[in-house]
């Protein structure tokens, strides 16, 4: 692995890193700030070896590195409809975004944004087809999203009820829950109600369930805002409450924030019941907003797993949450373009996230602490 | 009737056994010495594919799975670069390296393996326990890599449990401060622990393209390592141990091939079937609440001398 100005800027943050750690319990707060890792130039640092390490790979495969650049970006950003894709995947990457981010604040490892997505969709696509037709847009909106992020929760909570009340490793049964929530969609798809013309995906929910549009021609609805919202009301939970400091606390230190009062059992049930439902909220997101039916091809876009690359490039701070979602989505959806115009599958997307937040890693612009023995 | 439902359940679970057994192998070993490898779901889909990839340009069985072994030990140096040397979080980490490994195999699904198809392994006639009734129509459904999954299994319990190596391995799993004073070289027993478990990881992923159709999808390992993850807890770290319960998820997965020649399971729909080695890992990872992680699993680990520097 080469070190070139990262390496250096390592050294540094090390120092600092210490310095913070000194600081005790202002420590949870310091990993809130996000401008620190941009003072690093640790930043700068990763993506100049991500570069590095795309072109490689991009050169490997038989293509042309600054192709796939312009590609990328004429393609997520510069025509009214590719903005859109841009705008609503952004907000799905939000909201699974924050269903990592705001367990890994009390260091709890929810890995399974996927699943409580999945669940949330489930729902949302059982609410659309089974209530009336008739029912009032507004209200049957309104009726989707609260069920999802309900159903979502629910499907959260298990991991943290489980750890909670019997010790049992959360990255295990979070991760085992992703599956068992995409066999439940796979019932619901090819079972219950499944779309006779169009293989593995649902019916279409009713017309008065779509959520309405804000930016029409750019395919953008209101949900930009439901992950707005999210993400302000996740701000206000984890910086502004005693809910989200007793969060904090735990994360910095469990054992200390035990012996102070905490109580830990109730910031592990609510943190993942809180991710569960912003991880619902993207599955209602894809039923009511983008696709209105259910698409077993969900599962290979990897939402809840790209989440996860979110909140750490937001170095799990809930408004920092926004631009990496956005920056994450253009990667994504400007890679959708690639197999046409330079010959690249558009996985290519999800190689660039995952290195970048590798790299990130690598060069010490995110760092995790470690209590010590 | 009954017959040929145990012997299909038992057949099929035995060979569904194999890529779980070799990865939580894997697994038991990186843990051992306080790795935890998540990234194990991603070695496994990297030894797959070049598994798969060299299957299909060479026609060369042994080679194609020396490849993906070879793969594996290759994701076990990055890896181990990153959670030994550069002492990143392993949890993310691995969680990154399983994204990055989805992307990369499936552009190579996409661009240069493209649905073709690399020859199997057939199954082999066991010596002498080939010839008693009953038993015979399991074992030799089998190829030779469940003989050799077992007998790696019985030879990393005696590495591990019986052998300096092993009991260095496991000290630097649970005290690293105090190996590391003991004169124990911790970060190179973790890169060899991280490098070997990552080669069982790979050798899994070729085991399971070579034992099934030969066809190499994206997303192929659906899971399994994780599903080791979970096995490696249930089982203890003892490789004897994770042989039966990497036999137990086996089965529940063989289920879903004799489901439909029971009539008693006529109303349960497939779904159920397919969801039901994750509920399993769910339920026994459950169960198995006392099994403790080694003390330093997860937790990078760095000479003092490197930190107060």
């Amino acid at each position: 692995m080469s070190e070139g100005s990262g390496g250096e800027g390592a050294a540094d943050t090390k120092l600092s890193d210490q310095a913070a750690a000194t600081r005790g319990s202002r420590d949870g707060l310091a990993r809130l700030n996000v401008l620190a890792a941009i003072r690093h130039g640790d930043i700068l640092g990763s993506i100049l070896l991500t570069v590095a390490v795309m072109a490689i790979i991009v050169v490997a495969f038989g293509g042309n590195p600054w192709t796939v650049a312009k590609t990328i970006i004429n393609n997520s950003l510069a025509e009214e409809i590719f903005l859109g894709q841009t705008i609503m995947t952004a907000a799905i990457l939000i909201l699974t975004g924050l269903a990592a981010a705001i367990p890994f604040t009390a260091r709890l490892w929810n890995i399974g944004g996927e699943g409580q997505m999945f669940a949330g969709a489930v729902v949302a696509v059982t609410l659309g087809i089974m209530l009336p037709e008739g029912t009032a847009h507004g209200l049957f909106v309104l009726i989707l999203i609260v069920g999802a992020a309900a159903g979502g929760a629910l499907w959260g909570s298990v991991p943290g009820v489980l750890k909670a009340y019997f010790g049992i490793n959360e990255i295990v049964t979070s991760l085992m829950l992703n599956f068992l929530a995409f066999f439940a969609a796979n019932y619901v798809v090819t079972v219950a109600w499944p779309e006779i013309y169009a293989q593995l995906q649902s019916q279409e929910i009713h017309d008065n369930a779509h959520f309405p549009d804000f930016w029409a021609s750019a395919k953008v609805d209101i949900s930009v805002f439901i992950a707005l919202a999210a993400a302000l009301a996740a701000w206000v939970l984890i910086t502004r409450t005693s809910l989200g400091f007793s969060i904090r606390s735990v994360g910095a230190n469990p054992r200390a924030a035990r012996l102070a009062g905490v109580r830990t059992r109730l910031v592990t049930v609510s943190s993942f019941l809180t991710a569960g439902a912003a991880g619902g909220l993207a599955g209602a997101v894809t039923v009511g907003g983008i696709h209105h039916d259910l698409a077993l091809d969900l599962w290979i876009s990897n939402y809840g797993y790209v989440g996860i690359a979110v909140a750490l490039l937001a170095r799990l701070n809930p408004i920092a949450v926004l631009p990496a979602a956005f920056i994450f989505s253009t990667l994504r959806v400007g890679s959708n373009s690639l197999q046409a115009a330079a010959g690249i599958s558009s996985s290519f997307g999800e190689v660039l996230i995952a290195t970048f937040v590798i790299m990130l890693m690598v060069t010490g612009a995110i760092r995790f602490r470690y209590a010590q023995h | 009737m009954t017959e040929v439902v145990l012997i299909t359940l038992f057949g099929s679970g035995l060979a569904l056994m194999v890529p779980v057994l070799l990865a939580a192998l894997g697994e038991a070993i990186s843990e051992q010495a306080g790795v935890l490898n998540v990234g194990i779901e991603g070695t496994m889909l990297f030894g797959a594919a070049i598994c798969a990839l060299v299957g299909v340009n060479t026609a060369n069985v042994p080679l194609a799975l020396l490849a993906g072994t070879a793969t594996g030990m290759g994701a076990g140096v990055v890896l181990s670069a990153l959670y030994v040397r550069r002492g990143t979080d392993q949890i993310v980490t691995g969680l990154l390296f399983n994204i990055f490994a989805l992307g990369v195999t499936g552009i190579l699904t996409a661009q240069v393996i493209i649905g073709n198809t690399a020859p199997t392994l057939s199954p082999w006639t066991v010596p002498l326990l080939g010839r008693i009734p009953k038993l015979r129509d399991v074992l030799n459904e089998q190829n030779f890599l469940f003989w050799i999954s077992i007998i790696l299994a019985i030879v990393i319990f005696y590495l591990l449990r019986r052998t300096w190596w092993g009991l260095y391995a496991r000290a630097a799993g649970e005290r690293p401060h105090a190996s590391s004073s003991a004169g124990l070289d911790v970060w190179r027993l973790r890169y060899t622990a991280v490098i070997a478990g990552n080669a069982l990881a790979g050798l899994g992923g070729a085991a399971l393209v070579m034992s099934t159709s030969g066809r190499f999808i994206p997303g192929f390992t659906s899971g399994r390592g994780f599903i080791a993850l979970g096995v490696v807890v249930v089982a203890r770290w003892n490789p004897l141990w994770v042989v039966a319960i990497a036999g137990l998820f086996g089965l529940s997965q063989a289920l879903q091939f004799v489901a439909g020649l029971i009539d008693f399971f006529e109303p349960v729909p497939d779904q159920f079937w397919l969801a039901l080695p994750y509920l399993v890992t769910v339920a026994a990872v459950a169960v198995s609440r006392g099994s403790r992680y080694p003390a330093a699993v997860g937790i990078p680990w760095r000479e003092p001398a490197a930190e107060a520097r």
